[in-house]
């Protein structure tokens, strides 16, 4: 599903040093895999899954969707490859305040098209899987971290995506939660899905397909 | 809708603010305008005419008398149309000998002619009725006049010992015939006679001969359709001995020079309040947008392009600017209405909401607000979505 290669990205310090972060990253993440990438803080972790993720652009290497080369795209053909084919889940969740639950999770449809009925239908399947349908009406600042959190994880799959990008999924949450929304992750996989979970918990691993560890810009095994 | 509304209630309070001042501002010059082209188009209507060197009038009036014998003359002048004898006495001669644009006056018209004025046939009334030839002791006064005095259709005026009942009350003109009191000529002549004690004495030791319809302060002059005003005075200047003419169009110059000052200023308070309001309106669009520029870092993970975005954008900012720009409107005219309440008391009005001024600070604060929520766009869209995302945090 997913491959990467040869990835590098620098950023630029306020005096206009360049901050190498990425130094040629090569990742291959095939359908119904869960890989788990860990390093410590400050490594990398989020610039690559942001670039994984189309969110931001590398400095140089490819990056490829189902054989298809998104990297190379517009700006706006990677916001419809993003709805296509990634659901993301952020450690803050990143819900939109001025909407419910159900909404949250609706809005992901908005931007790729589908039938509104069908998604909401589908989003209260999904919410009422992970055990937050009751507080569908609720906005965000009413509910805890970890149903946040399950929320957000609804918005990320409305889509079925193929790809999954977990950015610290469980940093922000207690050991329970942490384990609701590994668990959620690790089905998807089952269900077929590429999986990235980036983490530095050792839960992260369990069950992961591949374990990376990101050091000095590079993935090691 | 609602949720737009609630999402953006600070920046439709800000919005609102901004049009408010830009309006009320706005309603102030408007007011000034309509004083000052009020004038303007009263002076360009007609010739006014008055009497020259003869020494008496003490003090009313610049000239002095304009004999009937001289109405006759100026009536023969070619492209005359119609001639209007007029006594104008300040009501109050105590306060103030200049004759202003503000000042209180009595006007005795001759109902006998029709109104020779090319803008003003009729003074418009609001209640009561005009003055008619025929009529005695009546009078019809402008509203500021009937404000200040507290009058109404059928109040009791005292003027110069005699009653008169209040017959009519002119629209409000924002301009000199507000301050007005409109009289039958034949009962203005019986007031002049009676403030002026040099008039009293001349006609009692007869050395003039002077009868009632001599006693003019003076004439207003029409001119024949498609005959050149400033030309027809010029004609009466050469023709008729002793008056002072005034050229329609010097007249309408003079008064523009006397009001530039007002003229700049408005300018100056327009620009002001343009500024002023807009910047305010701007800032608060593109700083609703920026607050929730994490907001759009997380559309955009989800798949929205900077086109759908824009979109969102620019309909919630149409929603929210015509809705601060309503309220401001309304905000405004709340503001100004009470203010003219209680200015009201003392026959004054401070605004004037003119549909052109409500019009164009509305269209005026919609597109600005465009503008702005286009401009926050583009600089939302020249961020990569992880980097909105961050900025927002
Ligand atoms: N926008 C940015 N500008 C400059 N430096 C950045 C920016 N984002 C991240 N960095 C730097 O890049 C490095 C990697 O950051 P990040 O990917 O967030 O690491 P991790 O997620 O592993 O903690 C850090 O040293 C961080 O300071
Ligand atoms: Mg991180």
């Amino acid at each position: 599903m997913l491959r990467a290669s040869g990835l590098v990205k620098s950023y630029r310090a306020p005096s206009g040093e360049p901050i190498p972060v990425l130094r040629g990253v090569d990742l291959t993440v095939k359908d119904g895999e869960l890989v788990a990438v860990v390093g410590h803080s400050g490594s990398g972790k989020s610039t690559l899954l942001s670039v994984l993720g189309l969110l931001e652009d590398a400095d140089a290497g490819e990056i490829t969707y189902e054989n298809v080369c998104v990297s190379v795209r517009s700006r706006s053909a990677k916001s419809r490859a993003r709805g296509r084919w990634v659901g993301f889940v952020f450690q803050s969740f990143l819900l939109l305040p001025s909407l419910t639950a159900l909404e949250n999770v609706v809005l992901a449809a908005r931007y790729t098209g589908r039938d509104r009925t069908e998604a909401r239908r589908r989003a209260q399947v999904l919410l009422d899987e992970l055990g937050v349908l009751e507080r569908k009406d609720h906005y965000p600042q009413e509910l805890s971290g970890g149903e946040q959190q399950r929320i957000a994880f609804c918005r990320a799959v409305l889509n079925d995506p193929p790809l999954l990008l977990a950015d610290e999924p469980t940093g922000n949450l207690d050991d329970a939660n942490g384990a609701v929304i590994f668990d959620a992750l690790r089905r998807r996989a089952r269900a077929g899905a590429a999986v990235v979970v980036v983490s530095h918990r050792p839960e992260a691993a369990m069950g992961a397909t591949a374990v990376y560890r990101l050091r000095g810009g590079v993935l090691e095994a | 809708m609602l949720r737009i509304l609630r999402g953006y209630a600070f920046a439709i309070a800000g919005i609102a603010i901004g049009v408010a001042g830009l309006v009320t501002l706005g309603a102030m010059s408007e007011r000034i305008v309509r004083f000052i082209e009020g004038g303007d188009r009263f002076v360009l209507g007609q010739i006014s005419v008055a009497g020259r060197g003869m020494g008496m009038g003490a003090g009313f009036t610049a000239g002095g008398l304009l004999p009937a014998a001289t109405i006759k003359k100026i009536s023969a002048v070619s492209g005359v149309a119609g001639v209007q004898p007029q006594v104008m006495l300040p009501l109050d001669p105590s306060t103030s000998q200049f004759m202003t644009l503000t000042q209180e006056l009595v006007l005795g018209l001759d109902l006998s002619v029709p109104m020779p004025n090319r803008y003003y046939r009729a003074l418009p009334v609001r209640v009561g009725r005009y003055l008619r030839a025929g009529d005695r002791h009546r009078a019809v006064v402008g509203a500021a006049f009937a404000a200040s005095h507290g009058l109404g259709v059928g109040s009791g005026l005292a003027l110069e010992g005699a009653t008169y009942e209040v017959v009519g009350i002119l629209e409000r003109m924002l301009t000199a015939p507000d301050r007005f009191v409109f009289v039958p000529i034949e009962d203005a002549r019986e007031q002049w006679v009676a403030k002026d004690r040099l008039l009293r004495t001349l006609l009692a030791s007869g050395a003039a001969a002077l009868t009632a319809g001599d006693l003019n302060t003076g004439v207003a002059v029409g001119w024949r359709d498609g005959a050149d005003p400033d030309a027809v005075a010029r004609r009466i200047m050469a023709e008729v001995p002793d008056v002072n003419v005034q050229l329609p169009s010097e007249l309408s110059r003079l008064l523009r020079a006397s009001t530039a000052f007002f003229a700049a200023l408005l300018v100056g308070i327009g620009v002001l309040a343009l500024v002023i309001g807009g910047l305010s309106l701007a800032n608060t669009m593109a700083a609703a947008i920026f607050e929730r520029i994490r907001d759009f870092g997380v559309k955009q993970a989800l798949g929205a392009t900077d086109l759908d975005l824009a979109r969102e954008v620019l309909g919630e900012a149409l929603v929210v600017t015509v809705c601060g720009g309503a309220a401001g409107v309304g905000l405004a005219i709340l503001l100004g209405s009470s203010i003219d309440v209680w200015a009201g008391r003392s026959g004054q009005q401070l605004f004037h909401f003119s549909t052109r001024l409500l019009g164009g600070a509305f269209a005026f604060s919609v597109l600005l607000g465009a503008a702005a929520a286009a401009w926050a766009t583009l600089r939302v869209a020249s961020l990569s979505p992880a980097e909105a995302i961050r900025r927002g945090a």
